[in-house]
Order: C-alpha cells, then structure tokens, then sequence
C-alpha cells in the first residue's frame, strides 16, 4: 500500500469532547500506519482549561502537538483557519475530539487522495438514536435538494483536504459544516467516502432547541450564498414584482366593481389588502436594489472566479491576485 | 526578470473551444504580424473551465510562446468572469476583448485599436453584416438593442459583439461580473467615457456550437433593469427612493382628502378605509427613506472607491480637466 507523505491533522474543541488522550492515542495509531509524517494542532475554542491544560501537557512530552488556546469562543470555523496558519503540510486532516468513524477506517480517506482536493466522509450504516437519525437525514436531505449536491452527511468533520480549500473558500461562524458545498461552487474536485460509523457515535446526542434553530439558520444563509449572492435583484425582485402584480390586480378589480358596478367598498377591507401587497412588493424591491448596491459597489473584492492555472505569468508581475 | 511593458493585450475567453483554439491562435498571430504592434502584444486567453481538450493546446501553444498568456478557471464561470479575469492580469495600455469562436476576425484587431487611439476611450465593434440565424439570433439581438440604447440613453447597435477595445484605465476601473460586460459601454458612456462604434467584419461559425439561446434576451433585460437601477442609484440614493416613494405620497394625499370628505358628510362614519390606506402608504414611504439612507451609506463603505462610478467619474473629470489645461498651455 503507499504511503501518503505527509498531513497535519487539526482537532478544534468546540463544544463536547472525549478523553482527549485515550481520543489521541486512537487516532495516531491509526494513522501511523498509512502516513509517513503526522503532526496535530488542537485549536481549544475559548474556555475547556482543563482540556487546555491536559492538552498543554501532552504537547510537552511528545513531538509533533502544537496547541492553539483562544481566548474565547470564536466557532470552529475560526479555529480551523487558525489552524491551517499553523499547518505545515499540504494536506490537512480534520478529525472531531470525540469517534465519529472507527479511526482504522480512516485510510480509506488518503486513497487516491490525490485526484481531489477534498475528500469527505460519510457515517455509513448510519445507525443510532432516530431521534439523531432522523434529524441528520431531514437536514441532508433538505441541504440536498436546496443545492443539488450529493452530500450525504454535512455532520460528519472527518474531512482530508488541500490547504488551498480553506485558503480560498472564506468560512466563518458555523460555515465548517458547509464547506463542501462552498467549495464544490468553487470548482474544488471534491469526493465522499461512506466510512464504518464509531461505536461511541451510536448513543443517543441530544441537543438543545438552540442548536437546531442556528442549524436552521445557517441553512438559510447557505441557501442564499449559494443561490442568490451575485444577483439580489433577481431574488427581491422577483417576489416583490410578484406582489406588486397581485396587488395592482386586486385595486383593479376593487376599482371596477366601485366604479362601474357600484359594489361599495366602506365595508370590505379587500382595497387594503390589495395596497398591502403593493407595499410589500415595494419593500422587497427595495431590499433587492440596496443588495445590488452592495455587491456593484464592492464588485471589486469578490472575485467571482478562482484561478486553477496561469502559464507564462511573471511572478513579480503578478496583478489582480497576490 | 522584468518583461517589457507591453502595449495591447488580447483577451480571449475560451470555453470548450477546442477545433478553433489553435486556429485562433494562429490567425491572431498572423494579423498582428509585419504591424506596427509586432512584439508590443500580449495574448490573454481564459479557459473558462472547459471540459475538452481546450487547456491542452494551451498549453502547448504557451510553451513556445512568452507573449501568449493562459488562465485556468477551476470551473465554468461564464464570460463576464473570464473576460473579468483576463482584463484583471492584461497589462496593456490598450485591451481588446474578443470572442474564442472565430466568428468575430482578428484582422479587426488593429482597425479597433487605432480607433480608441484617435479620441476615444472605448471601441465598440458593430457586427454590420451578421453571419447568423435571422429568428433565433439578429432578430432578438435587434431589440434587445433597441431597448438598452433606449433605456441606458447610449445608442450602441450592436452591444452583444464582444470585439471592443478599451483603454486600460477606463476598462480596469468598471466592476464587471454578472453578465455585465454587455452594459460596458453604457456603464461607462454616463461616466463620461468617449465611445465610438466601428465596423468590424463577423463570420459564421464553423466549429463547435453556440453556447448561447433565445433565453440570453430575459436575462439581458433583467440585468438591463439593474443596471439603470445602479447607475441611476449609486450617485444619490436617497434621492431615488424619494422618487420611488412619490406615488404613496399620492395615495396618502388622497386618501387623506377622503378622509375629510367622509368626516365632513358625516362625522359619526368609519375611517378605517381610508386611514387604513394613509397608515399603509406612510409605512411604505418610511420604508423606502430608511433604504436611500442606508443606500447613502453604501458607497462609502466601499474599500477600493475606484469601483463605484462616483469615482469614475472624478477619474474623468480630473483626466478631462489635465487635458484641457494642457492644450491650453
């Protein structure tokens, strides 16, 4: 079997966590064998001391831990960029501080790693709680249709990636759990892998109703990265062009029966929802037009495209990129 | 190693062009060869993400040749994108853009750029004996044109040709994505720039498939309303969402003089209708008023100031301003 050269696998401590050094002992075992260099960076999200501190330690007595300890919590998001600042090798490795795949499964993620620039994972048999089961399916399923990508299991933060993901794909707060997807738009090659799922992931998570509504949250500024970033104007305006003509038709109609067939109107409020639509319609537009004011203005800095190659390019010369 | 400056730059989106790239290659060559531009050129093809063999003959085109410049994308972008990308590495004086298909000639390259060189900022090329299917393309095309000249207030006849040359200070300071570089010429004509229409010669095309229907003429008049929109936008916003505003100004006028004639007849009578009409048209025109001060603020957020058109528009003023007290020394 070859042996992958070299990867920097990087553990954020963001919410729960496991024994971390039971939790460390079975990664490294596993990935000793199909890596020849392996270094880890634990990147602890604000608070956890202990975890800090027990972590501190371990990155005393053994070569190749570094440990990051930000000062509060940032999102894991955050803390994966501050950790590929930190990353030495091309390949990154990010792995959760508690089993979600059995870790000797985890070779299976640097075959033929080399043709992709991402490769993810997917918990297959997913088994567990249905209380987790089915709230993982409705939320892939629903990510699914909304982008059109075959990503079976956002949840899952095993993922092998190339340093140039994280580089050029911007990700913030909880935008970890989509990177696949902002990356897939950015014409990275991206694979999934279906990988045995850990025993210990197979208990029942529970989490409080607030997790599920950031969840939904981000499933809503995803939709909107990913849809309707470019062109504001088309999505605000289309609905607010949508109104506006339902309640033109609705005056229309009011107007005709007042006028020609003398229906009064002082007891039937249909005139005013006929005008509530209208400046619905109105207000929506306006969003739209503020957001193309927006992005026209700062058209600039977002680069719509991401450069793969470039030959005969002086390097001093270089414009546009750094 | 400092490359001379070079003084046009050809940019070329090519996406999927895979029989015409190399005969491109060759006829841009050969038009600009024995020219007084020989050796001043670069060439600065874009491969939009194409899925056939397009980058291959790139690059081996690129290996026997420094003046020929090659993007990759990392995916199909479209061609605002790579005409963007392109113009964003060119680093001629003078950048023509032109399509990959061989319908527009390379021949036209040079007529286009004497053409900015006599007294104007941007050349657009005219298409005047198009080589095309008259239902699906000319006729659509026509109106399509007739509208934007309409509405942007530049009568360009030919916006969809993509054979035009602009100078690279006026060009590199238009913000281009969307499908935006249809509106290049009207973007910049209301900035001042000097626009002139030149014949150009169009073949029909003989290799490789149009990538463009019917269906571009909605997008082109969806992105027509937010191009007015912008222009008319960027410069004062607060200004434009008080005119928007004027007809629910209307309506609370109106219904307010209802109101009165109501009460007058009959002071015991509802109001609701037509209070209910006032309270609606004031939240509406609120709305709007907190919008043209946020749209205010937006400009000047603006990092790179260069992009919005309230700065182009200084750009002009100042260079204008240069050139006149020059002549006048």
């Amino acid at each position: 079997m070859k042996v992958f050269p070299s990867v920097t696998v990087v553990i954020p401590i963001t919410e729960r966590y496991d024994p971390l050094k039971s939790i460390f002992e079975s990664y490294d075992s596993a990935l000793r064998r199909c890596v020849a260099d392996v270094s880890y960076i634990f990147v602890v999200d604000g608070g956890f001391a202990k975890a800090g501190d027990e972590l501190e330690e371990m990155a005393r007595s053994r070569e190749g831990i570094q440990v990051i300890r930000l000062n509060r919590a940032f999102g894991e998001s955050t803390a994966l960029s501050m950790a590929l600042d930190a990353a030495k090798a091309d390949w990154i490795l990010t792995l959760p501080p508690y089993l979600q795949v059995e870790p000797d499964s985890l070779k299976q993620l640097f075959d033929d790693a080399d043709d992709y620039d991402l490769v993810i994972s997917r918990r297959w048999p997913l088994q567990g709680h249905a209380l987790n089961k089915i709230s993982n399916a409705v939320f892939n399923r629903v990510v699914r249709s909304m982008t059109g990508l075959p990503f079976h299991d956002l949840g899952c933060s095993v993922r092998l990636l190339r340093g140039s993901v994280v580089r050029e794909v911007p990700i913030y707060g909880e935008q970890h759990r989509f990177l696949p997807i902002l990356a897939s738009q950015r014409g990275f090659r991206i694979r999934e892998l279906s990988l045995p799922q850990a025993e210990r992931d197979k208990r029942l998570k529970t989490y409080g109703p607030s997790t599920y509504a950031k969840r939904f949250i981000d499933l809503v500024a995803v939709f909107f990265l990913v849809k309707f970033t470019k062109r504001p104007l088309r999505f605000f305006g289309m609905i607010g062009s949508i109104l506006i003509a339902v309640g033109f038709v609705v005056l229309a109609v009011t107007a005709f029966q007042r006028l020609l067939l003398s229906v009064p109107l002082a007891d039937r409020p249909v005139l005013l929802l006929g005008l509530l639509f209208v400046v619905l319609g109105v207000q929506l537009f306006a969003v739209g037009l503020i957001g193309e004011l927006i992005i026209f203005v700062h058209a600039k800095e977002l680069k719509e495209y991401t450069v793969l190659k470039r030959l005969n390019f002086d390097h001093d010369k270089q414009q546009g990129l750094q | 190693m400092v490359t001379a400056q070079k003084y046009l730059s050809v940019v070329v989106p090519l996406y999927n062009e895979e029989p015409n790239v190399v005969r491109l290659y060759e006829a841009m060559k050969d038009a600009l060869a024995e020219t007084r531009l020989e050796g001043r050129y670069e060439l600065v093809f874009v491969d939009d993400g194409s899925h056939d063999r397009t980058f291959e003959h790139l690059e081996n085109l690129a290996d026997g040749d420094r003046a020929l410049k090659v993007i990759r994308f990392r995916r199909n972008y479209g061609q605002t994108a790579a005409m963007a990308a392109g113009i964003d590495f060119a680093c001629g004086e003078i950048i023509v853009t032109m399509d990959g298909d061989l319908q527009n000639d390379p021949r036209d390259v040079l007529r286009l750029v004497e053409c900015v060189e006599k007294d104007a900022d941007i050349a657009v090329g005219w298409r005047f004996e198009r080589k095309d299917k008259l239902l699906t393309r000319k006729i659509p095309s026509r109106i399509a044109n007739w509208i934007i000249g309409k509405v942007t207030g530049v009568p360009i006849k030919d916006n969809g040709c993509s054979l035009k040359a602009y100078r690279s200070t006026v060009i590199k300071r238009v913000p281009l994505y969307n499908e935006m570089h249809r509106f290049i010429p009207a973007m910049s004509s209301i900035t001042g720039a000097r626009i002139v229409e030149c014949k150009v010669r169009h073949h029909a095309r003989e290799f490789g498939t149009s990538k463009y229907g019917l269906s571009r003429v909605y997008k082109v008049l969806f992105d027509l309303i937010s191009i007015k929109m912008i222009t008319a936008f960027t410069f004062r916003p607060l200004l434009w969402f008080g005119v928007l505003s004027i007809p629910f100004l209307f309506a609370i006028a109106i219904a307010t003089v209802w109101m009165a004639i109501i009460w007058s007849a009959d002071p015991s009578a509802s109001l609701i209708l037509p209070g209910g009409v006032v309270l609606l048209s004031f939240n509406a025109v609120a709305f709007l008023m907190i919008c043209g001060v946020l749209g205010e603020l937006v400009p000047r957020t603006a990092e790179h100031r260069p992009a919005s058109l309230a700065a182009l528009t200084a750009f002009y003023s100042r260079s204008y301003s240069d050139d006149s007290r020059e002549k006048e020394k």
